[in-house]
């Protein structure tokens, strides 16, 4: 029972990460290799708003969330938007650099030390008993019910919201999507709002849940190839994905050898890319056309 | 072409470095000051270097100023050689200090033989090589020490533990606490424990619930980590999450102090060579008013092992004279006595073949509810070292 | 890659002289003075200098071998660290374990690269792009994953200590030593690179990276040409691993970390992709900058202060230029040496001619 939470945990945690890659890279074919960095910042910002607004942590954590997004934005406005138009690559390497100047700033700014966003916050972070005799802690209860929840409100706003059906209006294809008047901009920016949002809510529980430093960032790689497994451009995919790749690391840790932890995810990435080379739910890419 | 003036203008702007000051030792250290493992080793770096600031606003050694040059290697092995290399090369110093991780042992040993300079290990864990047969040029004042440790956690934990002892270990996924876990558990057995589990966990791990979940069903009554902080602390939260009741042991690191009382935990002990702040011994209160006046960045409650390092380079450069050589000052090293004033169990000794020290004194700390502060466990237990 | 004119009034007559590395007499004098630049540096230079020097030669072999694939084949690699991991491990294995001479462990260094190249080619048959990019991240991981274990099996805690090579009963310690023996490797890599991109193989791999189809139509084995790329890209940075090793003295799994992939990847695009200059001005570029800045950071006032933020500052300064090459040079190094070889080239004049280009 236990090892059932611990893959619902470990799910939670690749799927909300993994959900921020799908985002941008479904509108804009760039993936975003910061993100892991990102939600450091992140959960660096609901440190500093969290002693700014230590009794109200409702507070704290919400302003820490708009900050994300509105970093995120930024992210888009002032460095992606000028990368639009140039290679691939050189969009993803602008990310790499993005990802290595945000590493530096935050141990300039908060140093390298361990911090705790839960005691700045006054909660609690404690085990609530499940049937089974299995246990969670707070915080990944919340990871679970925020993954629930995000991808739920995910599915529903990209098939019914107008935002939504613009946004994959633009994943589709950005050309006709420009001609019927969608401002792809704010489409893109949108788009890099809400992934850095997303990518905030994992970033700061798994903070709160855990303790924080500057691993968090390599968290995000290690939710890479749950995001790959399901196929880059597709929601659903990376929950697929992110439940292949936790369940399989989980069971290896408890029946083979926990070291492999670090290598299984990129291992169950090769197996699936060979056989299916763009995802289990990815489109396949057109780039051989003449 | 473009190389060769790019070439040209590094020459240019490396080779106008300041000369090295001639009437003061100039010692070098290479350390973690930044990175990922820098909490570890910038707290104990800053100590040094305040206390030797102290110093030399006393006067210095025999008269002449002490000059510390500091240079980063963030834990990578590649930047330690090639700052090993500077500091012995460009500003000749006569001291080399470590004070990162294991991996950057081998570049700077290699470069300090090759010169026949002196190194130190300052807060980073001590290599083989200090313990008896010691290394003629390899020096040890780290309170940690592999196989020592293990030694004296495993008797502690036989003394006080009430029923028979299963144990499980936990591991970081790095070659120095892997070793150390694997030397524990092939003493365990030897003092009549079970050896339930051992756990080796990567270091950027999202979550140490499945690797908490396996200490707690393989039935573990005991626990023992030696490895980071991170991953001591960061295991045994996960298994009281999980409402495992067992008693947990762990070195403690220069942040066991402040997360001892973070962490509010009656079963939780941590074993060191150093003593804790709450000890309040006049050293500490020295301590603690020379970091405020310097304005380290850093809790007092961390500087303990850069002071310690701070009172052993004074020492030994006393005891070389003036004007010293590295040579002069490696044969003062070999034969050196420094007294701890209580930060530790007793006087740091070297000997000929010693450069660790001829006894390690341990102590165990743990959280007491009733009183809710930290209280000694276990005061001084010495090892004699052979 | 269109070429440029080299020299006012110099033209290429023939497809023969469009191959020549040497064609006008001032590439000639500036290889000559290069060359007794080059030579007479050891003795002029502090050790420390010809460490820095020495550094640059040995991420000039690395970045050399990524600009083939990555910049010529156009097959994207994030693997770069785990292979130097490899040949570097091979080494150290091999010393440790038989007391093997370097004239074993590189040929074998060679041939764990190549093999190594051609398991992580295979997936770049089917896998395009970002997908390659991810499966060759997954090399890296393997590789260091087995070193690691290695390392903590056989108890080598603080990494494999290896004795420098002796050379005719001479042991190659010195740094002046060293610096002969990888100038002499960085160069051989060059020519090598660049006889391979001047004949049919360099010709096909620019096909490749234009367009697959296209190139397939053309006749070009595509499968096999890929291949080849991954392997002699491969090979070359195994072998500038086990002169890694050879040159430190040792080895260990956290010199190999997924940074130094991003620092070789920033190598070949702060250089300018495309272009083997690029390759090694992008080199010399990433392995002085940290101690530019450092030496920026040290003549400042109480420069002790800033020691604990150095790693910090140095992360910072060089995300922030990379993101400024990206934005601002896309052509990388490469980009404003060309322009300004062009501004000598057509001075008086500003522009090239619009028609009529001369080739």
């Amino acid at each position: 029972m236990q090892l059932a939470v611990n893959i619902a945990v470990l799910t939670a945690i690749y799927a909300l990460i993994a959900c921020g890659y799908v985002l941008v890279y479904r509108v804009s074919r760039v993936l975003n290799l910061a993100h892991g960095e990102l939600m450091m910042l992140s959960a660096y910002l609901l440190l500093v708003t969290a002693s700014q607004f230590g009794s109200h942590w409702a507070v704290a954590i919400a302003t820490a969330l708009g900050l994300s997004g509105l970093v995120g934005v930024l992210v888009y406005l002032f460095l992606m938007r000028k990368m639009t138009g140039e290679m691939v690559l050189a969009a993803v390497l602008t990310t790499v650099a993005l990802g290595i100047l945000l590493r530096g700033a935050t141990v300039l700014i908060w140093s390298a030390q361990q911090h705790y966003p839960v005691q700045r916050l006054n909660i609690t972070n404690f085990a609530i008993a499940l049937p089974g005799g299995a246990r969670i802690s707070l915080c990944a209860a919340l990871l679970v019910a925020t993954m629930i929840l995000v991808y739920s409100s995910l599915f529903a706003f990209l098939r019914l919201g107008r935002w939504g059906v613009r946004m994959r209006a633009a994943g589709q294809r950005p050309l006709l999507a420009a001609q019927r008047g969608i401002n792809l901009h704010i489409i893109y920016a949108m788009a890099w709002g809400l992934s850095t949002l997303i990518g905030a809510m994992a970033g700061m529980l798994i903070a709160m849940d855990q303790g924080l430093d500057q691993t968090m960032a390599t968290i995000g790689l290690k939710a890479f190839p749950a995001a790959l497994v399901g196929g880059l451009d597709s929601l659903l995919g990376a929950l697929v994905g992110a439940l292949i790749v936790a369940t399989a690391e989980i069971l290896l840790i408890h029946y083979v050898d926990p070291l492999l932890s670090e290598v299984v995810p990129f291992a169950v990435l090769i197996a699936v890319l060979v056989v299916w080379p763009w995802g289990l739910f990815g489109t396949r890419e057109e780039l051989d056309r003449v | 072409m473009l190389r060769k003036l790019a070439a040209g203008a590094a020459v240019a702007a490396l080779i106008h470095c300041p000369a090295s000051a001639q009437d003061a030792y100039t010692i070098g250290l290479t350390g973690a000051l930044t990175g990922p493992p820098a909490s570890t080793y910038a707290p104990a770096v800053e100590a040094l270097r305040v206390y030797l600031e102290r110093v030399n606003a006393a006067g210095g050694v025999n008269g002449k100023k002490v000059n510390l040059i500091l240079q980063d290697d963030s834990a990578e092995p590649g930047k330690a050689a090639a700052n090993a290399k500077k500091l012995i090369a460009q500003d000749n110093v006569i001291l080399l200090m470590n004070a990162s991780l294991s991996s950057t042992y081998a570049p700077v040993v290699a470069e300090a033989k090759r010169a026949g300079v002196p190194v130190l290990f300052a807060s980073s864990v001590c290599p083989k090589d200090v313990y008896p047969p010691a290394d003629p040029l390899e020096f040890c004042t780290t309170a940690f020490a592999a196989n020592y440790d293990s030694r004296a956690t495993l008797a502690f934990i036989k003394e006080t533990a009430k029923e028979p002892v299963k144990i499980g270990f936990s591991a970081m996924a790095i070659p120095l606490s892997r070793g150390e876990m694997d030397f524990a558990e092939s003493q365990a057995p030897g003092l009549g424990m079970t050896v339930v589990d051992k756990e080796v966990i990567p270091p950027p791990t999202p979550d140490y619930t499945p690797f908490a979940t396996k200490l707690k069903d393989a039935g573990a009554n005991w626990v023992f980590s030696w490895a980071p902080w991170v991953t001591q602390v960061r295991t045994l939260e996960a298994l009281r999450r999980l409402g495992w009741r067992g008693e947990y042991v762990a070195w403690s690191h220069i942040e066991a102090e402040g997360e001892l009382a973070r962490l509010k935990d009656g079963r939780f002990y941590v074993i060191g060579a150093n003593a804790l702040f709450q000890d309040e011994l006049p050293i500490h209160k020295e301590i603690a008013g020379a970091a405020k006046q310097a304005g380290v960045p850093y809790p007092a409650q961390q500087m303990a092992e850069g002071w310690i390092a701070g009172m052993v380079v004074e020492a030994a450069l006393k005891a070389a004279g003036w004007p010293a050589s590295a040579e002069k000052l490696a044969a003062a090293m070999a034969n050196l006595t420094v007294d701890t004033k209580g930060l530790r169990g007793g006087p740091i000794a070297w000997t000929k073949d010693n450069h660790f020290r001829t006894r390690q004194y341990y102590r165990v700390y743990a959280w007491d509810e009733a009183k809710s502060a930290i209280v000694r466990v276990k005061d001084w237990t010495a090892f004699d070292v052979k | 890659m269109s070429r440029q004119p080299r020299a006012s009034g110099h033209f290429r007559i023939g497809y023969a002289e469009d191959l020549k590395l040497i064609q006008t007499p001032l590439e000639r004098w500036a290889l000559a003075a290069l060359l007794v630049v080059l030579g007479g540096l050891p003795f002029l230079a502090s050790p420390f200098l010809l460490d820095l020097a020495n550094q640059v030669f040995l991420a000039s072999i690395g970045s050399l071998a990524l600009m083939l694939l990555t910049g010529y084949a156009g097959q994207v690699s994030l693997g770069h660290a785990g292979l130097l991991a490899a040949g570097a491990f091979t080494v150290g294995i091999l010393a440790k374990e038989l007391g093997a001479p370097f004239w074993i462990t590189l040929p074998a260094a060679a041939l764990v690269g190549s093999l190594l190249g051609l398991l992580f080619g295979l997936p770049s048959l089917r896998l395009r792009g970002l997908y390659l990019a991810v499966s060759t991240l997954a090399l890296h991981f393997l590789v260091v994953y087995c070193g690691g274990e290695y390392e903590a099996r056989r108890g080598l805690s603080t990494g494999i200590v290896i004795d420098p090579p002796s050379i005719g009963g001479h042991a190659v310690t010195s740094a002046r030593a060293w610096y002969f023996v990888l100038g002499l490797a960085a160069t051989g890599t060059l020519l090598l690179s660049l006889n391979l991109l001047r004949s049919g193989t360099g010709r096909a791999w620019a096909a490749i990276r234009a367009n697959e189809t296209v190139a397939e139509a053309l006749g070009i084995g595509v499968a096999a040409h890929k291949l080849l790329a991954f392997v002699l890209s491969s090979l070359i940075t195994a072998v500038a691993g086990a002169l890694f090793g050879y040159y430190r003295g040792f080895v260990s799994v956290e010199a190999f970390s997924l940074f130094l992939s991003i620092q070789y990847v920033a190598m070949i695009i702060i250089g300018g992709m495309g272009s083997l200059l690029g390759a090694l001005l992008g080199a010399l570029f990433v392995t002085l900058f940290p101690y530019g800045i450092e030496a920026a950071l040290g003549a400042l006032p109480g420069a002790q202060r800033y020691a604990g933020a150095l790693f910090a500052v140095n992360y910072t300064a060089f995300g922030l230029v990379m993101i400024l090459f990206l934005v601002l040079e896309p052509f990388g190094l490469v980009g404003i040496w060309r322009r300004i070889e062009t501004y000598f080239v057509l001075w008086p004049f500003k522009y090239r001619p619009l028609a009529g280009r001369p080739r």
